[in-house]
């Protein structure tokens, strides 16, 4: 009779309150030119998304402002408005809205649009932040956790790995600030991590290790760029995390029930 | 109405379950009023396929207690009337299926006496009295969470002495002061067959009495969902479609004992009344069936609203108290005429429903009892391996309402559960 509120819009809003510590940040330290940007992937992104409302009856969503947001602020610099749109156009369109819209996709559609933009026009220089935006996704992680719409598990998985590799003397320090945006922007995306609570866990510790793997192995490779693929990876495997958690669930109930 | 959900990350660590917002003021656990209401109705639960045979026709006078009709797939299994009166009306579908049949109060009829010579203490007995009694529907079996079968062999029985529903009578409340007549039922129901058998108690409250040696005692969280049937079934001894698992109420099992006792069925039994469209919530011990606007007429408030049988989650609008039920929802009606912009109603009558978001809250409506996102997909699509696979077979409708509540699920978990149910059970009884 009486509906709760966690339905799919509200968690989409809770995920944009949770990231505005840092994209309020970021638009204080990069100003008008940020602005800009903004607003022109919003539109991109809600076009689409109107399109599929009036085309397959879709119902939009306010993940769209999500993927807007994400692209915003990572997406490689002096890249044309041309390139911008054919970035965006694939990410929303490929990994979002052809599977039914937010929630039936199987990856971040910013994710992909991201990993699009940077291998596919790989001139462009990728964009670095101001360190204080980079404090302000701890905020944004907390709130996020706080409010259940992202996956503490996860964000504690990926610290943990962070903090083993800082006191093994490992060369992460360049790439911990990145790293921690994207982890606020892409990673814990609910619907494309992983669901089950040792999934989570091992989600985070997934990406952070790809973050360390890539930081010491990966030469030449700028920071957003790591940071970007570890987190395509990493929702890459989040269904097989998924299935190994399940399988043990189920051998594990299996032996004490038979 | 909103739902109290702040401290997801930290209840998740301490506790499973939701918090939920009260509707309307929690009477006191101690006034109890007796209200047998003027009429009351035999009833179909809305998805029971109940064929029977009549024994009474319209206008004649029946005993409390006394059978009404009997089942025709199992003749032994009889529907008793819940009071003494005058039948006066009796609804049938096609294929002689029990819609209703409604009685009028008498009140100076009798009571009808049943033979317990025996039951006590031999199966075959004790298994003849609880289907002649009409006791036999308030056992629930699962999977499918139907009335048994009437030689159905359980593997195991759950008397849940806890029930976490919003607003829902505290069973030990109920059975206070009857505490032999429980023991009884328990003694009794316990030698029914060497299924395994569990007393679900809440926590830090436990019951009274020295309960027989076979029942495992089992303290059960007191956070929604955590109490009910469902999830302990799926905790501590998952149904199988070849091993089902039951599980009855405390009274229901009390009402056993003195049915075992005394010969005579007891006449009422205690129902929460709740809902915000009431003045007051109250605690009545009225009889099963009873007529639910008779029951809440004296409290609600004037103005729209809804009649539930059930609880705010997953009650449905009725007219009659349902088999299994002790709750009644007052709910202030909501949906007024829908006058809003097109575009907005495009936006809500869109081709598919918006799917849900594995988020902590859908976890903790579950409990945090098996993966919750991995079943919702198995539900949307219909994957009836998975389904087994994850448990699914030891829940019912009322333990996925909680998470339509919280997630605001369309269509609904509950309704998605039954149709997967509904397709294992034909499966199974083709087999």
């Amino acid at each position: 009779m009486r509906r709760g509120l966690w339905d799919r819009e509200m968690v989409a809003l809770l995920l944009l309150l949770a990231m505005m510590p840092m994209v309020l940040a970021w638009l204080g330290f990069e100003g008008t030119d940020a602005l800009g940007r903004l607003i022109f992937t919003l539109m991109i992104s809600g076009f689409w998304h109107l399109t599929f409302m009036l085309a397959r009856a879709q119902p939009p969503s306010f993940a769209g402002v999500l993927t807007g947001v994400a692209v915003a602020m990572l997406a490689p610099q002096d890249l044309s408005i041309l390139q911008l749109i054919i970035g965006i156009s694939f990410g929303s369109v490929m990994a979002e809205l052809v599977f039914g819209g937010w929630g039936r996709n199987v990856l971040n559609p910013a994710t992909v649009t991201l990993a699009f933009l940077g291998f596919g026009f790989p001139t462009s220089p990728w964009h670095d932040f101001a360190v204080p935006i980079a404090w302000a996704a701890i905020p944004a992680l907390a709130i996020g956790a706080f409010f259940g719409v992202m996956s503490a598990r996860l964000i504690l998985g990926a610290l943990a790995v962070a903090v083993v590799a800082v006191l093994s003397g490992l060369a992460v320090g360049a790439v911990l600030p990145m790293s921690g945006i994207v982890l606020a922007l892409l990673v814990t995306d609910p619907v494309a991590s992983a669901t089950t609570p040792l999934g989570r866990w091992l989600n985070g510790a997934l990406y952070g290790a790809l973050i360390v793997l890539f930081a010491v192995g990966w030469q030449g490779a700028a920071a957003a760029q790591i940071a970007v693929s570890a987190a395509l990876l990493s929702s890459l495997a989040a269904p097989l995390l998924d299935e190994i958690a399940i399988a043990l669930w189920t051998a594990r109930r299996r032996r004490r029930h038979g | 109405m909103d739902l109290i959900y702040g401290e997801t990350m930290f209840a998740s660590l301490l506790s499973t379950g939701l918090v939920l917002p009260h509707s309307g003021r929690q009477s006191a656990q101690g006034d109890v009023r007796s209200h047998l209401t003027v009429e009351a109705a035999v009833t179909h639960d809305g998805r029971e396929d109940l064929r029977v045979d009549l024994l009474v026709a319209e206008d004649e006078s029946v005993s409390q207690g006394q059978p009404l009709m009997r089942l025709r797939a199992a003749p032994g299994i009889a529907l008793v009337a819940p009071m003494a009166g005058r039948v006066a009306r009796i609804d049938l579908h096609p294929g002689h299926r029990l819609s209703q049949l409604v009685l009028f109060h008498d009140k100076g009829g009798d009571r009808h006496k049943f033979e317990t010579k025996g039951a006590a203490s031999r199966t075959t007995e004790l298994r003849v009295l609880l289907q002649e009694s009409g006791l036999w529907r308030t056992l629930r079996s699962r999977p499918f969470g139907r009335m048994p079968r009437a030689g159905e062999t359980p593997a195991a029985i759950f008397v849940m002495a806890v029930d976490s529903k919003p607003g829902a009578p505290a069973p030990l409340t109920a059975i206070a002061g009857r505490e032999e007549d429980f023991i009884g039922g328990l003694d009794a129901l316990s030698r029914l067959s060497d299924a395994k058998f569990f007393l679900c108690e809440p926590q830090g409250q436990s019951f009274p009495g020295q309960v027989p040696a076979p029942v495992t005692r089992l303290s059960v969280g007191a956070t929604h969902p955590q109490g009910l049937a469902g999830f302990v079934v799926h905790r501590h001894f998952p149904a199988r479609a070849d091993a089902p698992v039951w599980d009855i109420h405390a009274e229901d099992l009390a009402d056993l004992g003195s049915l075992l006792s005394t010969g005579y069925l007891p006449e009422t039994r205690l129902v929460a009344i709740t809902g915000d469209a009431l003045r007051d919530s109250a605690l009545v011990r009225c009889q099963p069936g009873a007529d639910l606007r008779g029951l809440s007429q004296s409290l609600v408030r004037p103005g729209p609203h809804d009649v539930l049988s059930g609880s705010i989650l997953d009650g449905r609008p009725a007219h009659w108290l349902g088999t299994r039920e002790r709750q009644v929802a007052v709910l202030e009606r909501t949906s007024g005429p829908d006058a809003r912009h097109w575009f907005v109603g495009a936006l809500k009558r869109a081709a598919t429903h918006a799917p849900i978001i594995p988020t902590a809250a859908l976890d903790q409506a579950l409990g945090g009892a098996l993966p919750a996102a991995a079943l919702v997909r198995a539900l949307a699509s219909g994957d009836t391996e998975t389904f087994m696979q994850l448990g699914g077979l030891s829940l019912v409708e009322e333990d996925l309402a909680l998470a339509d509540y919280a997630t605001g699920a369309r269509p609904r978990l509950a309704a998605q559960l039954r149709a997967i149910l509904t397709r294992i059970a034909v499966e199974e009884d083709a087999a």
